[in-house]
């Protein structure tokens, strides 16, 4: 059964986002396995990571002890405070999401569709949601990179051809990394680019819900 | 005529100080209306808006154009937001040419005819609560500035209510030119050059030579935050700063406007009140102050939020279950469409395109329109009739600073309501913070609330 068969960790799947953040570049990290991305950063390439809880050059978590109400990230951890730290309101926060100088999100996801459309801030069986920044960073950011598992907790897959849950942004998403496969979608479908060791082609067809187009580039997970 | 007596610039900028109440903002022009600006020293504690990003305030004895104690200093745009927000009392501008319907052009611009250089005083006739026009009476040809028309288009139209000139001080009434008061030695019908406009008569005109009002000290501190909210009524629009944990909260003020007890409340805010399902360090056995206890006092109506629910649905919150129970309405607004309609609302721009939800749900029932070949959504300015926001520290004139990541939405709501009160740790002298780490300009600050020094955040 392909339900049970090995995937790779979350802390891979951060391991191969981390490869597509620019030296130098803007960064803003969604909630999951986005947030394990910047763990596998190396401290060569300068990535500025920004949240909108209103603070620029964000990174590591305070220690237990020195944990600040009015130091914290969007997902509400207590930050350490680190040199070149900038401290802004929502109105400039956004505008850097909005004004395109943000240049990556990753994000996590419910269901991305082959063209890109990402839905991720409501499930239809609850009937209400949060959109918190989602809909600012697929509008805005340069690039939205989509970090998740490949299938639901019920083993649907959460990639398909038409999002079936409410969409956070049309054509947004420009690179998806699940725990089987590497996708890129694009106005002609959803092209696959790698997939995990010990899976083949065929495997991965089987549990997306999207048409795949096999190129012969495809190849094993690159880290 | 040329023997007759006219007032000094001094003696001119004491009458508009006169029209200057505690707390008022005053924007200047250009020319005498600059050079009035900084003669202001008899008026009560304002703030003079000088055109070049200062925000200066006539406290203190120093008269000096930079350093001044309360004063704080702003971008470009932040100074235009100031202006068409509606946040100027009065408007100063230099005139040209007025007519008796309050017509105005300003001496820049009739100087500058045909180039079209109005500078900035069209952005300040955009908004204010009062115009006053100041002028030479006369211009070197002897030429009145009172016309029965504009001879070039106007700055402002109908926008002028007083005028002060070197020898008379006029209003706009319902009739045209009302005269109150004239610099002895002058007749009526000397204003006009030719006495070709009426001039009604005030009944009581005076010689120019009037009692100073007794000066009252501007006053913005409140004893209690149920003080401070007295007058907000049932029905009323709140924004609520707060990103989503305790930081940048205003705990004390939510307590308040609980006892306070106003009910049928529209809520503004990131979240409608998530702090206290979601553990953002609250001490064991405790519980974070948040918008529940307006949702539990039965107060709320309706919410408007971006991240208005827990993150995680077996962990409902006080909103969510009223939601389901159908006693509240939720307007969800995407968290950078709120903050920009809380920009728009606070800066006078009633409504904006932003791609941020095209094609979601947030997109129904809303006008769309390609610009450059991209999508677009309408979406409208925000504004409240109160405010409650958590500064750090404030002075007596209401500049705010704050901590960290407390900053978020409070500076961005701050100028969207009528009725804006703070909640700080301390409330320092005037000149204690520097003008250069003001962020919320006391502009923007109606009412200042001192948070008691025992109160926990969490109870």
């Amino acid at each position: 059964m392909l339900e049970d068969k090995e995937r790779l960790p979350r802390e891979v799947v951060a391991m191969r986002v981390a490869k597509e953040l620019p030296d130098g570049g803007y960064v803003n990290l969604g909630i999951g396995i986005p947030t394990l991305v910047s763990t596998f950063v190396s401290d060569e390439s300068m990535v500025f990571y920004h949240s909108e809880s209103g603070v620029l050059n964000c990174g590591p978590l305070a220690d237990e002890d020195s944990q600040d109400i009015d130091l914290i990230n969007a997902g509400g951890q207590f930050l350490a405070t680190v040199p070149g730290m900038a401290f802004f309101s929502s109105v400039d926060g956004f505008a850097m999401i909005r004004g395109g100088h943000v240049d990556v999100t990753v994000l996590g996801a419910h269901q991305v569709s082959a063209k890109g459309d990402l839905a991720n801030w409501m499930l239809p069986e609850r009937g209400v949601g949060n959109i918190g920044g989602a809909m600012d960073l697929a509008a805005g950011a340069k690039q939205v990179i989509v970090a998740m598992e490949h299938t639901d907790r019920t083993n649907n897959s959460k990639i398909v051809d038409e999002c079936t849950f409410p969409i956070t942004g049309k054509e947004c998403v420009s690179l998806i990394v699940t725990d089987v496969a590497v996708m890129e979608p694009t106005h002609e479908g959803l092209v696959l680019k790698e997939i995990a060791p010990g899976w083949d082609v065929d495997e991965v067809q089987s549990i997306t819900l999207a048409h795949l187009i096999i190129t012969d580039d495809v190849k094993e997970y690159e880290l | 005529m040329l023997d007759k007596k006219v007032l000094s610039l001094d003696e001119l900028a004491f009458k508009v100080a006169r029209e200057i109440r505690p707390g008022n903002v005053v924007a200047v022009g250009h020319g005498m209306a600059d050079v009035i600006g900084k003669r202001l020293s008899s008026a009560p504690d304002a703030w003079i808006i000088d055109g070049y990003g200062g925000l200066i305030s006539t406290h203190g004895a120093s008269k000096s154009s930079k350093d001044k104690q309360g004063s704080s200093f702003h971008g470009v745009s932040d100074v235009a937001s100031i202006m068409h927000g509606g946040h100027v009392d009065i408007a100063i501008v230099e005139a040209g040419e007025i007519t008796a319907s309050g017509d105005i052009v300003s001496l820049s611009t009739l100087s500058t005819a045909g180039l079209l250089a109005p500078g900035w005083s069209v952005d300040l006739l955009d908004n204010p609560r009062r115009v006053i026009a100041v002028a030479k009476h006369f211009n070197s040809m002897g030429e009145s500035v009172l016309k029965s028309n504009c001879t070039v288009n106007p700055d402002g139209i109908g926008c002028v209510d007083m005028i002060i000139t070197d020898i008379a001080v006029l209003e706009i009434g319902d009739n045209g030119f009302v005269l109150k008061e004239l610099v002895d030695g002058w007749d009526i019908d000397d204003l006009t050059a030719d006495g070709s406009i009426h001039i009604e008569s005030s009944q009581s005109i005076t010689d120019g030579e009037v009692d100073k009002e007794e000066e009252t000290e501007l006053s913005k501190l409140y004893d209690t935050g149920v003080a401070a909210m007295s007058d907000l009524p049932d029905g009323a629009t709140v924004m609520i700063d707060g990103f989503a944990g305790p930081g940048g909260m205003p705990h004390y003020l939510l307590v308040s406007l609980r006892d306070h007890g106003a009910k049928e409340l529209t809520i503004i805010g990131n979240t409608a009140g998530i702090a206290r399902v979601v553990n953002f360090g609250t001490p064991a056995g405790k519980q974070a102050i948040d918008h529940t206890l307006l949702i539990d006092n039965g107060q709320v109506s309706k919410a408007v939020a971006s991240y208005p629910v827990s993150p995680s649905a077996s962990r409902p919150t006080a909103f969510e279950l009223a939601y389901r129970r159908g006693d509240v309405e939720l307007e969800l607004v995407p968290q950078g469409t709120l903050a920009e309609r809380l920009r728009s609302g606070g800066a006078g721009i009633s409504a904006f395109f932003t791609p941020t939800g095209v094609g979601t749900l947030i997109a129904e029932g809303k006008q769309s329109r390609i610009i450059k070949g991209k999508e677009y959504i309408l979406e409208k300015g925000l504004r409240a009739d109160f405010c409650i926001i958590r500064g750090y520290k404030a002075d007596k004139l209401g500049n705010v600073i704050y901590k960290g990541t407390s900053r978020n939405f409070n500076p961005v709501m701050a100028p969207a309501a009528d009725i804006t009160i703070v909640e700080v740790d301390e409330v320092v002298e005037v000149g204690t913070l520097e003008p250069d780490e003001i962020v919320t300009p006391g502009i923007y600050i109606d009412r200042i609330v001192i948070r008691p020094k025992d109160f926990s955040p969490y109870e």
